[in-house]
């Protein structure tokens, strides 16, 4: 046998496991081994209605039958009927909508579909599909991309000629329906229109695209049409209520998958407590790094999920430094993140299909559906937050029939270390919820302007929940509306959409430039609210794996100048945060005081530490001048009765708040299908707002998308399941996996929330 | 839950925020103006019939109308710049020619709800005209008039097609000589006009607003005034754009060479060579430095079609032993001369050999190969 340098030992994955699983200190670590059996294939035919041209080019490619899933989609939709599907990675839900959208405009030339997918980079994959099945079913259609990168030379063409128009829902938040009047041919005749990856609109993103789309809904009544929505999702608890909140029609949910699938393996790791008495374990960094060079030795292609930009690049520096050049030229694993320019990453997706690239590390950007073709092995370093995502990551590897393999990392983090000891929360019935709220105040004033610039209000319309007439009217006195003959009119000269980002509260970014050798390049870019933790001047910042320093922040400008240096510490800011009470919603005294309601939230980065890599010791600190960043948004608030904390000593009070403050923010985003990041923290002795101990757990996101409202209405359930893990962590006076660690909290803050907790059951 | 007044009134509006608008008791009013034509200072426009040759060179798609009363001059003002289908025409100034007199009507919208009476009226005074004339028509008002017309009518535009839009002969005629073709510019410099007391385009969307909310005639009359000016202007404007192609044609091209150039190259895109030619040829002989190497080849080419071959290499090869023009225009004189030469030779057989020589030496390139 010839030996290739890149794959030197060539084993089986089968093997591979088979080692994993007789070795015993490899097995001290796994708290669960899910082996899922493979699942053979369900079938329907074709349906009699689908032009025959369609049924002709898939009996061309081998495909006799449609799965079961696919043709009850198809029927579906052909009888007008909203549909969600949801099944799993690698199903086949492209041909759920694609056959529907063929068909139509086989039969009917003028019809015309709209497909929304949440990037850029998943819409130019779909393009290609389409036009290749269109080509082989001799299908005149004509589909284009229309997105920012769109030349204005083509854009006539693509209104009144595109079959299919493939965007995202913030081009047609501000490109399309403020021009709708130029879309006259698609809106007129809209048959479709599909939505992929609903799962991902949720939270503060999916409540403006539901008013988005609640936008598209109105243009699309004025010109007559009455589109049928074909939407897709990953798994989770309520697709029917997500996407009924989306349509605000009924939609079918499609979720018993014909498609077959390979043997799985999916492995729960919990690596071992390295320091008993701080409660701290071993790095789910290196512990992932470690399985990961082992898959990758041996010749498996492997994806790795890290959970943030920074752990990413760690993460593939400590995986390269293990293949050492030549033999390995460094090109064989590659990063991959959002911040890495489109062309970098369109050749490291090129490059894992062809097979060139052996391993990937990556952020949650390579977790939905961008073509990266049949991986074998997937390890995600630390629970990516969601169930959701879980699946999805874990769904990279193993797309074909065969044998494929997923690794859980956990972290010390107390949401992962529940998550791994608890694996039916993943393996289980998806417990988790995505949830909106269009009616969000701050989100639907907005887009009741856009709509007003699109289209004059009827008196009588509704535009969401929301008393659309009350606020129409408060526009009116403002002379941003203007009320006449029963209609209000939009009477500003500004152009409401644009001031709008559907993503965050921010819509100017910080450009990353490297100066380094006096050339000035740009490598990327973060958001502004992210900025000040980020690009601090002297912030270390990782772009593939190599290390910059920044030496210049210009914040009026956004840019940050930075030069590439070689250190062996990272950096890592601290935020403090402030809480004013602007309203308060619905107060409950039975057993704790908490509230939810409106806040302003003001957060200051005040200073970063250096700590050194690998061991991760503070090595250096400094300070952080730049401007606080202010944020409106809704909050859940929990007091501590006075009767429970009157005879508590400050400093014991201080630390098992905190500590409690620690592990409500833990495990508050299990119920809320959230990032842990998506929900702040803070907590204050004495409230100015209730005079009493009190813990805010806020919405990041302006406004707030609802989580406060659920943790007000599941607060007893937390705190049930607080109590639960804190009995269950091995620790003996708080760790990092709970409360905190005790070295920073205190030695008696685990009894002090234990007592707390207590108190408030 | 805290009232809903009190919840909107934290949330920033990201607009101005004013009085609401006051009732008006019509929808619209027309105000009509009339001028004569001989105040004005025309001398094609309104006076002799439109030359179809001409009006292509205005810019004109379609057929031509056969009198200047069938044109319309249009011009609006708009509640917004940036376009979009929030954006309202509220004043549509038109123009047109009746009886030796300009007919200046202002179509002004009283209430932003009475939109569709405006819009009906607005295409009642488009339908008559055969074509009309704006500027930067093609980018602004069109479109916007358009979306209008789709919004309260679901119709289109009739006067679409057959639309003059003078930026576009205005620029290759004076953007040279005076850097900004804006109206404002033309104005001052080919009319020789100046405008006091305009009201800068800018703030034309607010102010209207305010008018809506105040009815105070001092707020909308510096807006007619100035849609008034604009289109009279346009009216101009049009005129001498006119006039200078009518004496290119007599064979007077424009003094100024990069206008004579400009016109030139617009001659020969519609055919008329000849003409074109001698634009050219008044270019080259007043244009200095740059502008020279640049008309050069245009200019060698008519002279060749003309049968001038042994002038036009002359020409070239002089500037190329000057020394001048950019590497880009360099390559292109090179071949230039190649095919001159080429030609020349073909036409006088016996002197092929020291043609060739010549061209190579000019040209720059390795020693003859022979």
């Amino acid at each position: 046998m010839r030996t290739d340098v890149r794959f030197p030992a060539r084993t089986s994955l089968a093997q591979i496991l088979d080692v994993f699983e007789r070795d015993p200190e490899f097995l001290s670590q796994v708290t669960h081994w899910e082996r899922i059996p493979p699942k053979a294939p369900r079938y329907a035919p074709f349906p009699d209605w689908l032009d025959p041209r369609i049924a002709r080019s898939l009996r061309a490619r081998d495909i006799e039958a449609l799965y079961s899933h696919q043709a009850a989609a198809l029927n579906a939709a052909h009888a007008k009927k909203h549909v969600v599907v949801v099944t799993p990675t690698a199903s086949g839900k492209t041909l759920c909508y694609d056959l529907p959208v063929l068909d139509a405009i086989a039969k009917d030339p003028s019809a015309r579909a709209l497909f929304l997918f949440p990037t850029k980079a998943l819409a130019q994959d779909q393009l290609a599909e389409l036009e290749r099945l269109s080509t082989d079913m001799e299908i005149e259609l004509k589909t284009f991309t229309y997105d920012g990168d769109t030349p204005p030379q083509a854009r006539a063409a693509i209104r009144s000629a595109g079959h299919v128009v493939i965007t995202n829902p913030d081009m047609l938040h501000t490109g399309i329906l403020p021009h709708h009047t130029k879309w006259v041919k698609l809106f007129e005749n809209l048959q479709y229109v599909v939505l992929d990856e609903l799962h991902t609109y949720r939270g503060v993103f999916g409540s403006n695209v539901g008013n988005v789309l609640r936008r598209l809904r109105r243009i699309c009544a004025f010109y007559g049409s009455h589109p049928t929505f074909i939407l897709t999702s990953a798994t989770i608890a309520n697709p029917e209520e997500l996407a009924r909140r989306h349509v605000e029609e009924d939609v079918l949910v499609i979720d018993e998958s014909g498609a077959p699938r390979g043997e799985k393996v999916i492995v729960f790791i919990q690596p071992p407590v390295v320091n008993a008495g701080l409660g701290i374990r071993r790095s789910a960094l290196l512990t992932g790094r470690d399985i990961a060079a082992t898959l990758l030795a041996s010749g498996i292609q492997t994806i790795a999920f890290a959970r943030s930009r920074v752990q990413t690049e760690l993460l593939l520096t400590y995986l390269r430094a293990r293949f050492p050049q030549p033999q390995w030229p460094p090109e064989l694993i590659r990063g991959y993140r959002g911040g890495y320019l489109p062309s970098e990453r369109r050749a490291i997706e090129r490059g894992l299909r062809d097979g060139s690239v052996r391993g990937v590390v990556s952020t949650n950007a390579l977790e939905l559906g961008i073509d990266i073709g049949a991986l074998q092995a997937a390890v995600l370093v630390g629970y990516p937050g969601t169930v959701a995502s879980t699946w999805q990551q874990m769904g990279r590897a193993g797309r074909r029939e065969d044998l494929s393999v997923a690794f859980l990392v956990a972290t010390s983090s107390p949401t992962d270390q529940y998550i791994v000891q608890h694996p039916e929360f993943v393996l289980g019935r998806s417990p988790e919820a995505g949830l909106i709220n269009p009616d969000n105040l701050h989100v639907l004033v907005g887009h009741l302007k856009c709509a007003a610039f699109e289209l004059p209000f009827e008196r009588t319309e509704r535009f969401g929940t929301e008393d659309t007439q009350g606020v129409l009217s408060y526009l009116d006195e403002h002379g941003i509306l203007h009320e006449s003959d029963g209609r209000y009119h939009w009477s500003d000269q500004a152009f409401p959409a644009e001031a709008m980002s559907l993503r965050t509260a921010s819509n100017d970014n910080v450009v990353i430039i490297d100066t380094t050798d006096g050339r000035t390049r740009v490598i990327g870019e973060v958001d502004r609210f992210a900025a000040p933790v980020l690009v601090h001047e002297q912030a270390i910042y990782l772009h593939e794996s190599k290390q910059f320093q920044v030496e210049k922040l210009d914040w009026e400008n956004a840019k940050a100048y930075l030069r590439e240096v070689k250190v062996d510490y990272y950096t890592d800011a601290g935020l403090a945060v402030r809480i004013r009470v602007l309203a308060d919603f619905a107060t409950s005294t039975e057993k704790a005081t908490r509230s939810h309601g409106e806040v302003l939230v003001s957060a200051l980065a005040t200073v970063y530490k250096k700590l050194t890599l690998y061991t991760h010791e503070n090595v250096g600190w400094g300070k952080i001048h730049l401007p606080e960043q202010e944020l409106q948004t809704t909050s859940f608030w929990l007091s501590l009765p006075e009767r429970v904390t009157r005879a508590w000593p400050k400093e014991r009070l201080e630390g098992a708040l905190a500590g409690l403050g620690n592990l409500l923010h833990a495990l508050a985003p299990l119920f809320l299908m959230c990032d842990p990041h998506d929900l702040g923290l803070a907590v204050e002795v004495r409230s100015p707002h209730t005079s009493l101990p009190t813990i805010f757990l806020f919405d990041m996101t302006p406004g707030g998308v609802g989580f406060s409202e659920r943790l007000f209405r599941s607060t007893e359930p937390l705190l049930e399941r607080a109590a639960e893990h804190l009995a269950n962590c091995p620790c003996a006076e708080g760790c990092p996996s709970c409360v905190g660690p005790a070295y920073a909290l205190g030695a008696k803050v685990k009894v002090g929330v234990a007592e707390l907790l207590r108190q408030l059951a | 839950m805290r009232d809903l007044r009190a919840r909107l009134d934290v949330l920033p509006l990201g607009c101005v925020t004013r009085p609401p608008a006051m009732r008006s008791d019509r929808p619209f009013e027309v105000i009509e103006q009339r001028i004569e034509l001989s105040t004005l200072g025309l001398s094609v426009v309104g006076q002799s019939e439109p030359d179809a040759r001409v009006m292509t060179h205005l810019g004109l798609n379609g057929a031509s109308p056969s009198r200047w009363e069938d044109i319309v001059f249009l011009d609006t003002e708009t509640t917004g710049l940036m376009g979009g289908t929030g954006t309202y025409v509220f004043l549509l100034g038109t123009a047109h020619i009746r009886d030796g007199e300009l007919v200046l009507r202002q179509h002004l919208l009283h209430d932003l709800g009475s939109e569709a009476a405006f819009v009906a009226a607005l295409r009642e005074e488009l339908a008559p005209f055969r074509a009309c004339a704006s500027y930067n028509g093609k980018c602004f008002d069109l479109p916007l008039l358009r979306t209008r017309f789709v919004m309260t009518l679901r119709s289109d535009l009739s006067v679409d097609e057959s639309h003059l839009d003078l930026l576009h002969p205005a620029r290759r005629l004076w953007r040279d000589r005076f850097g900004s073709t804006s109206l404002r510019q033309l104005e001052d410099s080919v009319l020789d006009i100046v405008r006091e007391d305009d009201i800068p385009g800018a703030l034309i969307p607010e102010r209207y607003f305010r008018w809506l909310a105040l009815r105070e005639t001092g707020l909308i009359q510096p807006i007619l005034d100035h849609n008034a000016r604009d289109i009279v202007s346009l009216v101009r404007i049009t005129d001498r754009i006119a006039q200078a192609v009518i004496d290119a044609r007599a064979g007077r091209a424009p003094d100024h060479a990069p206008a004579a150039f400009a016109l030139g190259k617009a001659f020969d895109r519609a055919g008329e060579h000849d003409i074109a030619y001698l634009c050219y040829e008044s270019a080259y002989a007043d244009a200095d430095g740059e502008l020279r190497i640049r008309v050069a080849l245009p200019y060698a080419k008519a002279l060749e079609v003309r049968g001038h071959g042994d002038r036009a290499l002359r020409m070239v090869e002089l500037l190329l032993e000057l020394g001048l023009g950019t590497p880009r225009w360099r390559a292109q004189a090179e071949a230039r001369v190649r095919r001159l030469a080429r030609i020349m030779a073909k036409r006088c057989a016996p002197s092929k050999t020291s043609a060739t020589r010549r061209t190579r030496s000019a040209a720059g390139s390795s020693p003859a190969l022979s």
